[in-house]
């Protein structure tokens, strides 16, 4: 009896440890406005439910209290608990916000207006909007510089560049970058932003002291989002029309490797482990999970329709 | 696997099959690659709309061949109706539209932000409701019939705008293919009121493609040429005998106060406003001058030419 005991007190403690252990991915189906979770462990979908209309994008809080997903055509902002995925609240009447970012101080919230040509800035403590820019057209992907002093925005819609200084609040400057330019990130040594230029099919590096661009990179069909692989030199890339994601050196300013992921590669994360690189399939509603020991897609997870945003807790740092 | 997770397999496949290596080749030729989403749904729209016109011909033309409202000697007067209903349904007169109001919808609605207005959707105003996507859809889908009511009775109602609406009530052999059956002009009239109303409520239909399909499917059904009164749900959901009255010589199209049967989806409308007729008559469709010989053409772009000639003689004359 005792031992029969023992045994199902194993069994259940094992089955606490294994719920406790469960970590959850958390992917925006913009196209119907869900959120997918995922088991990240066995790989299988959990659930699915509604969060609003059109949540493209999602980042924690910069306490990484709660993960935001920005509703564009909803106008709000709902918190999630970044571990569950449970919708916490909502913060009402943020206009049309697609693309969003806390400057590093945490002092600003950033908010991209694909569709209405705007740039907000909101106050990052009590999201209280500070100034709307209009910015034609499409401002697309944002990005900060170091010292949080300026915002980096491609507009998708007129090929360029702009740089809004955060502390004057004004536009600083505003370059051709190439055609349908999208993803913007900052090197981790701070010294040079890299644009996924779509049209091009490249990778424009832009010294942002200096407004110019100084390399380009060529890389796939579609050039468009980045994601850092958390050793603080390697950036992936996806090439969303070619259906490849490529990693870029940025000690060299060269692509060092480019791997095959079907669907339309787009928004990333990658383990904590550098181990798996998980991708949103925007055109056949799937998640890819690619091992990068052999650069291989080893899983492909059903979610809903026009997967965007992805996320999960213990991810490789954004450096 | 199930049948619907086999079917939306199979959906899902095909557009990003037909997405990726035809639309998406295409885009940056075009200079359109910023627009390369909206492109993906585009794609979507096309074939559900596809599959829509397949279950058309394969559910509506047996009714119409079973239990037929009126019999015709052969079926040459709706072919015409056959390109209306491709044009609409695979998406060509929908994204000339979407093009030409683009810049209008997106203006204002910035011009509105900038001003500090952000438009309100539903869910602002029924907080519950951003729980429950299929209730919003339905509360979009009974406001949009609402306006939509209205918007039928103006084109009767007011000269200029009947003048371009007889292009669809002067079908003589109306049939589940006559839905689409509309003037190019009324067409952007129809797409404005939408746009202007969707900036008042959030609508983005966009959302709702699929189910889109249902209330689409129930128009052209409600044009079919059936002899069908849905029985006790006839004051629920406008018939295609309660349509066809609307569509007759005499007793909807042009006939003034006697003018009936305005309702897109939902009688309910008819009945609150006092245009509802339920008879139980089955009249020939058409528009009353037909009978004197009027011509209102049977080719495309012959009944689009005519339609602008009444327009003129409406708004110089005062008479289509």
């Amino acid at each position: 009896m005792r031992l029969i005991l023992t045994a199902l007190m194993m069994f259940f403690s094992w089955l606490l440890l294994a719920e406790a252990h469960a970590e959850v991915v958390i992917v925006l189906n913009s196209g119907e406005g869900t959120i997918s979770r995922i088991d990240k462990n066995t790989f299988r979908p959990i659930d699915k439910f509604y969060v609003g209309r059109e949540p493209h994008h999602l980042m924690s809080l910069p306490d990484n209290s709660a993960l935001i997903v920005a509703n564009a055509v909803s106008n709000n902002l709902v918190f999630l608990d970044p571990r569950t995925g449970d919708i916490k609240h909502r913060l009402e009447r943020i206009s049309d916000p697609y693309q969003i970012g806390f400057s590093p101080d945490k002092r600003w919230f950033v908010v991209n207006s694909l569709r209405l040509d705007r740039v907000d800035v909101y106050d990052a403590r009590d999201f209280h909007l500070i100034k709307r820019f209009e910015l034609s057209s499409m401002p697309s992907h944002l990005a900060f510089s170091p010292d949080s002093s300026h915002v980096y925005v491609t507009l998708q819609g007129s090929d360029q560049l702009a740089s809004i200084d955060l502390n004057s609040m004004a536009v600083q400057w505003t370059i051709p970058i190439g055609k349908t330019p999208a993803g913007v990130i900052l090197t981790p040594d701070g010294q040079h932003l890299l644009i996924g230029v779509m049209g091009l099919n490249e990778v424009a590096v832009v010294d942002y002291k200096t407004a110019q661009i100084i390399k380009h990179i060529p890389a796939g069909k579609g050039t468009h989002n980045f994601m850092p692989e958390g050793d603080g030199r390697h950036i992936f890339v996806g090439n969303r029309s070619g259906d490849t994601v490529s990693i870029i050196d940025t000690k060299t300013l060269t692509i060092t490797k480019t791997f095959p992921v079907a669907g339309g590669p787009d928004d990333m994360e990658v383990s904590a482990d550098g181990k798996q690189l998980w991708v949103t399939n925007r055109w056949i509603r799937q998640i890819s999970v690619v091992d990068l020991t052999t650069d291989q897609v080893v899983h492909t997870i059903p979610v809903g329709k026009s997967p965007h945003g992805i996320f999960f807790e213990h991810h490789a740092s954004r450096q | 696997m199930t049948i619907s997770e086999f079917l939306l397999n199979g959906f899902v496949t095909t557009q990003a099959w037909v997405f990726e290596h035809w639309i998406n080749p295409l885009l940056p030729r075009l200079g359109l690659l910023s627009y390369q989403e909206e492109a993906f749904d585009a794609t979507e729209f096309a074939l559900v709309g596809l599959f829509e016109i397949i279950l058309l011909v394969g559910i509506f033309r047996p009714l119409e061949a079973l239990i037929p409202a009126e019999d015709w000697p052969d079926r040459r007067g709706t072919r015409v109706d056959v390109i209306y209903t491709l044009l609409h349904r695979l998406g060509f007169i929908p994204l000339v539209m979407f093009v030409l109001m683009w810049p209008l919808t997106f203006k204002l609605d910035g011009w509105l932000r900038m001003h500090g207005f952000i438009p309100y959707t539903l869910e602002d105003i029924f907080p519950v409701l951003q729980y429950h996507p299929i209730l919003t859809f339905f509360a979009y889908l009974v406001i949009l019939d609402f306006f939509s009511y209205w918007l039928h009775r103006f084109q009767h109602r007011l000269e200029w705008w009947w003048a371009l609406h007889g292009v669809h009530h002067s079908q003589r052999t109306m049939s589940y293919w006559s839905d689409d059956r509309t003037h190019l002009l009324d067409d952007l009239l129809t797409t404005a009121w939408f746009t202007l109303l969707s900036l008042l409520i959030g609508v983005e239909p966009g959302q709702f493609i699929f189910l889109m399909m249902i209330p689409r499917i129930l128009q052209s059904l409600a044009h079919a040429n059936v002899n069908w009164r849905f029985g006790p749900f006839e004051v629920i959901l406008v018939s295609p005998h309660y349509h066809r009255f609307h569509h007759g010589i005499g007793t909807g199209s042009d006939s003034g106060s006697l003018s009936c049967n305005f309702a897109v989806l939902f009688p309910i409308w008819d009945i609150c406003f006092h245009t509802a007729n339920f008879s139980r008559s089955t009249p020939p469709t058409g528009i009353a001058d037909q009978l004197q010989g009027r011509d209102y053409g049977s080719g495309f772009w012959k009944q689009q030419q005519l339609g602008l000639k009444r327009l003129w003689c409406a708004i110089r004359y005062g008479k289509a």
